[in-house]
């Protein structure tokens, strides 16, 4: 799961990171990994993920060098310059499964989704997903 | 995944695929996994090893010989996803014995943060030993992609960052 948010100052993100931070209990035993990028500088993405009590990987692009590349710029805030809330499902080889605009709350995934794409992706990747004969 | 055996000896072993002394005194040592188990069955991410490695200063984790717990006991759990909370160091290796015991931990970094090797979550499972270990031994093991504390299969040490 790719995460793209706006830093830690927004409230929208804070309310969805604190399900995602419920949502780890799960992904942590399903060979599932989880990555969210902000602008924010590596030591304010510290404190926020150990706020959180997050126990996956946050990425900091603070140069704001992919934000372009990836067209996930937040065009309306130009005091932040932020990325537009966006979520990808994606497969072991990055192909996207699902993309979510969360430029609007109700835009995020909820985690029902989320799981819901998970064993989409397990399930295609997975040969043994039907239990193996003896 | 590739793992290594490991163990602490007392003597320089000549057989070893990696070996460097220990500030407390011996050696750790690496074997090829292709050879005959060392004391205490041990294996080690290959990755955590490398015999043109600097040296550093490591939290070593290691029970005495026969001594373990299950690697799904909660403690094991607990320990693993604060090991994931903390800031990474260099090196970062459980040590399994068979397919599903825990058997130890190697933590090393080489900035000398004796910080984040004083609070070693492993620490709370079996004591910690803080060591300088010389050069020749301490390979690098990248920070995985969390929030996964399951193994790759039985036998192999967490971290292993494939699907």
């Amino acid at each position: 799961m790719l995460t793209f948010y706006r830093g830690w100052w927004c409230p929208k993100e804070q309310s969805f990171f604190r399900r995602l931070v419920e949502f780890q209990d799960e992904v942590e035993v399903a060979y599932t990994r989880m990555v969210s990028v902000s602008v924010d500088p590596p030591e304010v993405e510290s404190a926020f993920r150990a706020g959180l009590g997050a126990r996956w990987t946050f990425l900091s692009d603070a140069e704001r060098r992919y934000l372009d590349e990836f067209d996930l710029l937040e065009t309306t805030d130009a005091v932040h310059r932020p990325y537009v809330p966006t979520a990808f499902t994606l497969y072991p080889d990055l192909t996207i499964c699902s993309v979510w605009n969360g430029y609007w709350t109700w835009g995020r995934p909820s985690l029902e989704e989320l799981r819901r794409d998970l064993r989409t992706i397990t399930k295609a990747i997975r040969p043994d997903w039907e239990v193996p004969n003896a | 995944m590739s793992w290594y055996w490991l163990a602490r000896t007392d003597e320089q072993p000549a057989a070893a695929l990696a070996a460097a002394e220990l500030s407390s005194g011996g050696y750790l040592a690496a074997f090829s996994s292709d050879g005959p188990a060392p004391p205490g069955e041990r294996k080690i991410d290959a990755r955590a090893v490398d015999p043109e490695g600097a040296a550093g200063l490591a939290s070593l984790v290691l029970p005495p010989d026969g001594v373990s717990i299950l690697f799904d006991d909660p403690a094991v759990s607990g320990a693993l996803r604060a090991a994931l909370a903390a800031p990474w160091p260099d090196v970062l290796s459980t040590l399994v014995v068979e397919s599903s015991k825990f058997a130890g931990t190697l933590t090393a970094v080489r900035d000398g943060d004796r910080g984040r090797l004083a609070s070693d979550p492993f620490a709370r499972i079996f004591p910690a030993e803080l060591v300088e270990v010389g050069p020749g031994f301490l390979g690098r093991t990248p920070a995985p992609t969390g929030p996964v504390i399951q193994r790759y299969g039985g036998g192999n040490p967490w971290p292993w960052d494939r699907f």
